[in-house]
């Protein structure tokens, strides 16, 4: 249930931490896991290798990156407190709302994905996101 | 289909039933039901609350059997389905009789302590016993004391 304003941790390491919720894409009220939304990056990882940001098109995709706060980016709901029921009749639960984030062709920012994704993803065409996942539940 | 434990009273959950939590380093909890999921979101411990069988185990109240989950899944074999229902009979057979023996174990000192504890509820109320053999009996047994306060009264 990722509605306005909900505030959801981010777990790429595209560098942002907490991400706010301003819309969900698919226009109802609530998001699940495997729906994109559009969030507010509200708390991000400081971009530590400023000295070196003269060859902005030579280092590594992290730092080109480069997340600040307040940015607007495109992001997919991975995990959700709410419990979904899945087509088994099983309800399943996790910890807390979490997001990674896209670019504007709806691919993934980051290079990795830390921690566990909700398998609801493999039946929303996000294979390439589940590939990146350390563990789909 | 598969047949899981309850996290918190350990019965089995069947499937459809119940909630499945995930918690952020991929440990699953299963519940069988909102009650145990309630318990669990209160931070309760299973080991503590009397109803769960993790209680009754720790506490003694519930034999320990100790059983093995083989997650290796087993071809199917026409003679070892066989001789599986034929062993299930004799296996129900012996946990029963096992069970008898501990829960006659577990009660049987029960009776002497029962008894010992009517006689001094009898004792503790002795006045609200109706038959007058006991009420004479109880007489005689304060008789002396009465007469003691009088006297210590007069003096």
């Amino acid at each position: 249930m990722i509605q306005l304003k909900t505030v959801l941790n981010v777990i790429d390491n595209s560098g942002a931490l907490l991400a706010e919720c301003i819309r969900v894409a698919h226009g109802g009220r609530y998001g699940g896991i495997g729906d994109p939304i559009t969030v507010v990056v509200k708390k991000a990882r400081p971009i530590t290798n400023i000295p070196g940001q003269t060859s902005g098109s030579s280092g590594n995709p992290a730092t080109k990156l480069a997340i600040r706060r307040g940015e607007v980016k495109k992001a997919l709901i991975v995990r959700t407190r709410k419990e979904t029921r899945r087509p088994d009749g099983r309800y399943i639960r996790f910890d807390d709302n979490a997001c990674i984030l896209l670019n504007n062709k709806l691919e993934p920012l980051g290079t990795r994905i830390l921690g566990v994704v909700g398998s609801e993803l493999r039946g929303k065409k996000w294979g390439k996101v589940v590939s990146l996942a350390p563990r789909v539940i | 289909m598969r047949l899981e434990k309850c996290y918190f009273c350990s019965s089995t959950v069947y499937p459809g039933h119940g909630m499945m939590f995930v918690r952020n380093d991929s440990k699953i909890f299963r519940f069988c039901r909102s009650k145990c999921h309630a318990a669990f979101k209160h931070k309760r411990n299973p080991r503590k609350v009397r109803w769960t069988k993790a209680f009754r185990k720790a506490a003694g109240k519930e034999m320990i059997i100790f059983e093995k989950r083989r997650n290796v899944p087993v071809r199917y074999d026409r003679e070892l389905m066989s001789t599986t229902v034929k062993a299930m009979k004799r296996i129900s057979e012996i946990k029963a009789k096992r069970e008898r023996i501990f829960y006659k174990n577990r009660m049987s000192g029960n009776k002497e302590l029962e008894k010992a504890d009517n006689i001094r509820e009898i004792q503790r109320h002795i006045e609200l016993v109706d038959s007058p053999s006991a009420k004479i009996k109880a007489q005689v047994a304060k008789i002396p004391e009465k007469t003691q306060r009088i006297e210590m009264d007069t003096s």
